[in-house]
């Protein structure tokens, strides 16, 4: 073997090469760049500046969902129950805006509901021992019911422009007024959702990567008995990971309602699946103790541009969901591959 | 001669529902002993040092740590005192590299509260490579590892901490021979250090080779508690299966004295 009678080039050939996991990410960030590169040819308004916007704005609760999913998924759990927490928090947000609550305070309790939510996904699961993916599937229903006994099932219009600035809003907005009296937009800026994103994801990857809670919640996923006996306080890591996920799903709950600027309290149905997705794709093992915030933006990002390319080019939002179930199952094929001794 | 022993068992009771898994066992360890504890799968055995090592809680009874009365609620509590354990199992998180399982519970921090990776990295070198001077593979994770690497890994966890008492149940069953040798090269050098040693163990060249004393369960109890050099490994091997030493063993042991 060549390799024997160099034995310094094999160590550098061997720090060199990607481990399993920077392998699956640099697979999912090249599908990310196909996918790019295939819409754009097929339609050329996609790579447009005002697309990638909408874009970013679309992937941003995706995206939200999918880092709180993703703690959840490392410490070996799941989490059903986002799409309808997220309803839940907008709901709550609307209605403490509707009775006088300035929006700010309002957005706050509607993140501290989500957060409850994922507590009470927590408590039922390390304290009553109940399986995460039944007592999430629960907790799925209660806050879809609690969301639509609060308002009757009716939207929550009304809600006044500030509501709808974290939605709508960006940073670095250009408009100049034009002689006739209407607006032209110069540069449309960076949606706040995007730059919303983008602060979560960082404080996530922080927490994930450089705290022990991080350390603790990848322990817990990879052996969770060994975790225990080693002091690792388990229970903690995976009350922890379920209140984050539930106070993201509330965030990206207050995103999306703001954008719409109205509170729908029908609104996220089956959104856990694209975080799940989103998550998947970005090489979370679904058996616990693997994953990543960077793997999951770019998971989202697949996501979000996929439905997006497969509006502009038409396609129905019923072979939309066929794409990605096979998307979601090729994922997790890889991941076993991979993983096969 | 200390005062007190390191550990004392008093009286410890375990059972899960009906079934008694500890039934009335004292049990104490001094500085510098090896104390072997042998016994059918099923025996007790484990029960008890997972009570000793705060990873179960005893129905009843009393546990002393250098005289004074303690309460093991989880591991932590147990290695705050300086017990550690090696389990059969090895305890470690499969995905987790080698710096990263050996201070699991135990991150070292930087001053801003974060995990100071840097500093473990180089910690678990030194430590390792005492160990194991060929251990180069601190970054894979540790399901990438051999059992020996491994079973290094655990040792070193126990070790590295201010260790007084330390458990190692069955620390050679999957190891080679060279390795078996290191385990028990390491383990004279622990006890030469005064730790004191409960060695769980099926290997009775093992534990007649690096044992003070012998405790043999059966059933939930201790039928005998004897030093190494007042038993054979037949009569061990006796009390083991039968729950009792050979008819002979008395008077046997008479003539020895003489």
């Amino acid at each position: 073997m060549s390799d024997a009678s160099k034995p310094a080039g094999f160590y550098t050939l061997k720090t060199l090469t990607p481990g399993a996991a920077q392998l699956h990410k640099l697979s999912a960030l090249l599908t990310l760049l196909l996918l790019v590169f295939g819409f754009a040819l097929a339609s050329p308004a996609f790579l447009s500046v005002n697309n990638t916007l909408t874009v970013l704005l679309q992937t941003s609760v995706i995206g939200l969902l999918g880092i709180g999913m993703t703690m959840v998924i490392i410490t070996g759990g799941i989490d059903l129950s986002v799409g309808s927490v997220l309803a839940l928090s907008g709901v709550i947000t609307g209605m403490s805006v509707k009775v006088g609550l300035p929006v700010v305070p309002a957005m706050t309790l509607g993140v501290i509901a989500g957060g409850l939510c994922g507590a009470f996904n927590g408590f039922v699961i390390t304290r009553l021992r109940i399986p995460p993916f039944v007592a999430t599937l629960g907790m799925m229903l209660i806050a879809r019911g609690i969301a639509l006994q609060l308002t009757g099932a009716a939207p929550i219009s009304q809600l006044g422009e500030a509501f709808g600035v974290l939605g709508n809003g960006a940073l670095f907005r250009v408009v100049e007024m034009r002689e006739n009296g209407f607006p032209r937009v110069v540069f449309p800026g960076i949606p706040y959702p995007a730059i919303l994103l983008l602060i979560v994801a960082i404080g996530a990857a922080y927490l994930l990567r450089r705290r022990q809670i991080g350390r603790h919640i990848y322990a817990t996923g990879s052996n969770e008995e060994a975790a225990r006996l080693s002091g690792v306080r388990v229970d903690s890591a995976k009350l922890y990971a379920y209140v984050m996920s539930g106070a993201l799903a509330g965030l990206a709950g207050n995103v999306l309602m703001s954008r719409l600027v109205t509170a729908q309290p029908s609104e996220g149905v089956m959104y856990e699946l694209d975080a799940i997705a989103a998550a998947v794709i970005g090489g979370a093992s679904l058996s616990g103790g693997v994953g990543g915030v960077s793997g999951t933006m770019i998971g989202a990002f697949i996501i979000g541009i996929l439905r997006n390319g497969l509006n502009m080019a038409g396609v129905s939002a019923f072979i939309q969901q066929i794409v990605i179930g096979f998307v979601v199952i090729g994922a997790v094929w890889i991941d076993q591959i991979r993983n096969r001794p | 001669m200390t005062e007190h022993p390191l550990v004392e068992m008093i009286d410890i009771e375990k059972h899960f529902g009906g079934v008694r898994a500890v039934e009335h066992v004292s049990l104490d360890l001094w500085p510098g002993e090896v104390v072997g504890v042998l016994g059918h799968n099923g025996a007790g055995k484990s029960c008890l040092m997972r009570i000793l090592s705060g990873a179960m809680i005893p129905n009843g009874g009393e546990i002393r740590v250098g005289g004074q009365p303690v309460q093991f609620t989880e591991p932590n509590d147990a290695r705050a005192v300086g017990i550690e354990t090696i389990y059969q199992t090895l305890a470690l998180a499969d995905h987790l590299d080698a710096p990263k399982n050996l201070f699991l519970g135990r991150e070292l921090k930087t001053r801003f509260g974060n995990l100071d990776d840097a500093r473990m990295l180089e910690e678990a070198r030194e430590v390792l490579a005492r160990l194991n001077p060929n251990f180069k593979n601190l970054r894979d994770p540790v399901s990438s590892l051999s059992g020996g690497q491994r079973q290094v890994i655990a040792i070193a966890r126990a070790i590295y901490f201010d260790t007084k008492i330390l458990i190692m149940d069955e620390p050679t069953a999957a190891l080679g021979p060279s390795e078996t040798a290191m385990v028990a090269d390491l383990i004279r050098q622990l006890r030469a250090e005064g730790i004191g040693i409960f060695l769980v163990s099926h290997d009775m060249h093992d534990v007649f080779d690096l044992c003070d004393r012998v405790v043999v369960m059966n059933k939930g109890r201790i039928v005998g508690a004897h030093a190494i050099e007042e038993v054979s490994k037949d009569d061990v091997l006796s009390l083991i299966v039968k729950g009792e030493l050979p008819a002979d063993w008395s008077a046997r042991n008479l003539e020895a004295a003489q």
